[in-house]
């Protein structure tokens, strides 16, 4: 097997390889028409130019680019910030009324309440069974009087 | 032996941390690197400026890769293109020339891999200058096999033995028997050490030699 050195040193110009050498040099004057060649250029930087166009901006650049537009047209500029105003004037309304309609169920109508959905927890500790105690034994003490909240403007009995 | 050139999908090179090779020293206007920071902030003047430097560079090596004009012309656009877009991310490690040559060589080769390797040739017209160089007279001269040889028919020859060429042979004998691209820079461009783009070229040249034997007498 021919080595890379002995390939290098054996590259040698030989009258074959000159002979080659001159063929492959004329070559290089094959040459394009110059309007073909104007006209490739220019196809490449229409391209370009559309690249460049077409190249996504950051939020800034925008900005950036906007901003002498802004001062150039003022009027439009200011009826911009004003739709810009009234567009997150209503978000907010919507969201209100939104945050609103989505009630935890405290504080709805009875017909509402009916399809308000408990919690599984709740329902769950409104079916407790108490345990069953000797006869004579009471969970709480008999009331006898009212409560012991004393509530304004409220008459309470005479002891 | 000969390695592989390395293709990304995209036909876009990886930059490498080889260092980086001059570029042309005569070199009118701002440098490279001047105009690749323009270009990469979005001055599309400065590109302009390294496509009308380059364009020719590209369009010859498309064109003596792929014996077709038509074809060379929309990979000279395509490669130019793909360089813009890609523009953002390229760091500098390797030097703009190297960078958009690579671009050009893996293109040129995906292009024919894609589409049918025994294209028609489409030529460019000899310049009429070619009369006046000496291996021109050299080659036609007295007792030359060439002699009696059409120009036309010189040419077709010619390119119809590069296009026997593997695509790698090829590319080493374009960058370096007609643009005279050093090895060095092959080697860069191509990924591949010195060592073997010689090797290339020197099997390149033998496969040729044998091609255009009837010339070569």
């Amino acid at each position: 097997m021919i080595g890379e050195k002995e390939l290098i040193e054996g590259s040698a110009e030989t009258e074959a390889d000159v002979m080659l050498q001159k063929l492959l040099h004329l070559k290089t004057y094959e040459r394009p028409e110059t309007a073909r060649m104007t006209r490739n250029r220019q196809n490449i930087m229409r391209k370009v130019r559309e690249a460049e166009a077409n190249r996504k901006k950051s939020i800034f650049e925008r900005l950036e680019l906007s901003i002498p537009w802004f001062f150039a047209e003022p009027k439009y500029g200011i009826a911009l910030l004003f739709v810009a105003f009234a567009a997150l004037q209503y978000a907010n309304i919507s969201s209100r009324n939104a945050s609103r309609n989505q009630s935890t169920g405290i504080y709805t109508t009875s017909q509402l309440a009916d399809t308000y959905q408990q919690p599984a927890m709740l329902a769950a500790t409104n079916n407790i069974v108490y345990p069953e105690l000797p006869a004579g034994i009471r969970y709480f003490p008999e009331q006898h009087q009212s409560s012991d909240i004393m509530f304004v403007n409220r008459i309470e009995p005479q002891r | 032996m000969v390695g592989d050139i390395d293709l990304e999908p995209d036909d876009l090179p990886e930059e490498t941390d080889e260092e980086i090779i001059d570029d042309d020293p005569v070199q009118e206007g701002p440098p490279d690197d001047e105009l690749v920071l323009k270009a990469q902030q979005g001055d599309v003047h400065a590109f302009d400026q390294l496509v009308e430097r380059y364009h020719d560079k590209i369009y010859g090596l498309t064109y003596n890769m792929t014996s077709n004009r038509e074809d060379a012309e929309d990979l000279t656009q395509e490669v130019f293109v793909k360089a813009f877009e890609a523009l953002p991310r390229f760091k500098g490690k390797s030097s703009f020339y190297t960078w958009i040559y690579r671009i050009a060589v893996n293109k040129t080769i995906n292009y024919r891999k894609k589409r049918n390797r025994k294209r028609a040739l489409s030529l460019d017209a000899f310049d009429q200058e070619i009369k006046t160089d000496e291996a021109y007279h050299d080659l036609t001269s007295k007792g030359s096999p060439l002699r009696n040889i059409s120009l036309t028919e010189l040419q077709k020859k010619l390119n119809e033995a590069l296009q026997n060429l593997s695509d790698k042979h090829r590319t080493v004998v374009v960058m370096h028997d007609m643009q005279g691209i050093p090895h060095e820079e092959i080697a860069e461009v191509v990924g591949a050490s010195v060592g073997t783009v010689r090797s290339r070229l020197f099997y390149a040249r033998r496969q040729m030699q044998s091609e255009l034997a009837e010339f070569m007498k």
